[in-house]
Order: C-alpha cells, then structure tokens, then sequence
C-alpha cells in the first residue's frame, strides 16, 4: 500500500529528512545546553528577555551571540559588538563555499533558507552526503539536520530566559561558556597550527584584558587566525621545500569540525 | 544603539556570510588562499579567545585561581583522552559541581 504525504510532504521526503536527524541526533543535548546559558546570560547581563530571544532567532550563532552580550555588558561601541559577532562568523563562508556544489541544484529559496538554518555541526552533517547523487536526498537530509538543531536552541534559550533569574548566583552558571567551548574545540584538535592559533589569540586575550569594550577578544581573534594561518604557510614551504618529492597539498579543510553550537 | 539594533545587524552580517558560498560564489576554489586559510582558523581564535576570556579574566580582573581553572583542566584533560564532545562537559560540569560543593 502506498503511504500517504502528512503536511504534504512525501513519505520519502519524511525518511530523507529523518535520516539527516539522526546524523546530528548526538549534538542535540549541546546545543540545548548551549541555548540555556545563552538564555541565563541575557538575564544575568541585564537584557531584554525579548530581544536575547530575537537575537538568537535570527543570528543563530551562539558564540557570537555570546560576544554580543560580554561586549554590551562591558559597555562597548555598538560597532564593536557588531564586527566582533560577524568576525566570529566568518568561518561561515568557508562552510558555505563547500556546500555550494551540493547544494546548487536546490531551488533558491531552500539554499536561502538552509542557509539560515547553518551552523557548523549542520554544515558538517549536511557535506557527508556529497557523494549522494539525488539533490532531493540532499537538501530534505540537509533540512532534516538543520531544522531541529536550532530548533533546540531557540528552545533552549528560551528556558535559560526564564530559569535566568531563578538559578541561583552561587551555581556560577557562566563556567558553561568557556565548558561548552572546551568541549566542542578540544576533542577536534589535531594540527600543530590550531594551537599556534590558540595559543596567539590567548596571549592577546590576556595582555590586552586591561582594553576596554572587550577588545582583547577581537583583536585576539584576529591575532590568532593570523598567527595560525602564517604557521601553516611556513610549514607548508618548509615541508615542499624540504622534501620536494614527497611533497603533496593538502586537501581543503573546514574549520573546526566539531565547530560552535549552534 | 539598542541591543536590539546590534543583533538585527549582526544577523545581517551573519546571514550574508551564510549565503555568500551558496547564493553568491558558488565555487570554494574562488576564495583566494590566503585568505581560505585564514578562514580555517577562526573557530580555533575565536572559540580559544573566548575560552581564555571566560576564564581567566571576571570583568577584566584576573579571576581567583580555582574550580573554574581545576574544572576547565579535567574537561579539556576527558576532551584529549576521549576525543568527545559529550564525556568533555560531563566530566567538567561534574568536577565544577564538585567543587563549587566543596567550598571552593
């Protein structure tokens, strides 16, 4: 018997996007997690419960919704605040860059719209299936993952805006920040040129803590992507240069593949 | 500017950058190398400048050594043993409770 569409979706539409859930299915408490403290941290910085919900339906990224908040409450220029957030989402075009081929089938309005749904696990969940031929496959899989991750986000902020106010000061919520940053960046940590990079962006963060507006995390960042990504150049002359015949490029990476939740 | 204003932006920005590979440039190879390198880094700088941020610094004060840092040792020490993302909180939000419990 053939089953029949539920909200006029196919059954083998259903099963695509299903399978895309269960492939990020892991990833779901964190970013449940994640959305909390992001919740509770609007509450404690003193800002509108409403526009912390508006920020996190529409910029969708949690890290920089953080800076947000940190540099706001550190009483930075708005520009400040702005250019930091779009900084520290930079590494959204390289993302978007590689899933432009998967995705250039797609109508326009589903790459607009899973393009608002990204986020670094989804992007990296989404590019699994590069070698899935059926664009269809690809893109209900995509939205599948997409979807529900920042669904449970949004969720989650929503219930650290309530609980903000009523967990107590002494629980010292905040350590969930730099926790769920170890978490998603630690256990993906494989090249020495990531710990240059870390290793730059921490030493500014912390010569600089005396800046105001929060500067020391901007111009961290960009320290740290300069230091990283001139190591790696080096490294790669030195490597070609040193051994000529066995030297071969590396292929493209992404960024961190564990990545920033959402 | 309102809190309100500066996420409205930031989205814009951000949504930009989103759909700037699948609307816009369509080829990743288009991005000039340097610059896909630099581009690589960011979620290392950005995600350590925060971490280093949270904490070692409280409202640019040195923060007080203590469960903060021993917490954030025993995540990042799980992070490297297992290599997951989930064992890594498990085991710093264990210790932090522990340790906030504890007194310190």
């Amino acid at each position: 018997m053939k089953r029949a569409s539920v909200l006029g979706i196919g059954p083998a539409e259903w099963q695509h996007s299903w399978d895309g859930l269960r492939a990020i299915s892991s990833l779901m408490v964190g970013s449940a997690l994640f959305g909390l403290a992001f919740g509770a941290l609007v509450r404690d910085a003193g800002i509108n419960p409403w526009a912390g919900l508006f920020g996190t339906m529409t910029v969708v990224a949690g890290a920089s919704q953080i800076a947000i908040v940190e540099s706001v409450r550190a009483g930075a220029p708005a520009i400040v605040s702005i250019l930091t957030a779009i900084l520290i989402n930079a590494r959204f075009a390289l993302y978007s860059a590689a899933l432009a081929p998967l995705w250039s089938a797609f109508p326009l309005k589903w790459r607009m719209g899973l393009a608002y749904l990204m986020t670094d696990q989804s992007a990296v969940v989404a590019l699994r299936e590069r070698d899935e031929p059926d664009p269809i496959r690809r893109r209900w899989f995509a939205l599948g993952a997409a979807l529900p991750f920042v669904l449970v986000w949004v969720l989650g902020t929503i219930v650290g805006l309530i609980l903000g106010p009523v967990i107590p000061a002494a629980w010292q919520v905040g350590f969930i920040v730099p926790l769920m940053f170890i978490a998603v960046l630690v256990p993906g940590l494989q090249r020495p040129a990531e710990l240059v990079t870390i290793a730059g962006a921490a030493a500014v963060v912390l010569l600089g803590h005396t800046w105001p507006f929060g500067l020391n995390v901007f111009v961290g960042i960009i320290a740290g992507m300069i230091a990283g990504a001139s190591f790696e150049a080096w490294q790669e002359k030195r490597r070609a240069g040193a051994a000529a015949t066995t030297a071969q490029p590396e292929p493209p990476e992404l960024p961190d593949p564990a990545g920033d939740v959402p | 500017m309102s809190i309100w204003l500066i996420f409205l932006f930031a989205a814009i920005g951000t949504y930009l950058i989103r759909i700037s590979g699948v609307v816009l440039l369509k080829d990743e190879e288009r991005i000039p190398a340097p610059v896909r390198r630099a581009l690589r880094m960011v979620g290392p700088a950005a995600m350590g400048a925060i971490i280093v941020n949270s904490l070692f610094l409280d409202h640019q004060e040195w923060r007080e050594f203590g469960a903060w840092h021993i917490a954030a040792a025993v995540a990042i020490g799980v992070a490297l043993w297992r290599r997951s993302q989930g064992w890594s909180m498990l085991a710093g939000a264990v210790a932090f409770a522990a340790l906030i419990a504890a007194g310190l």
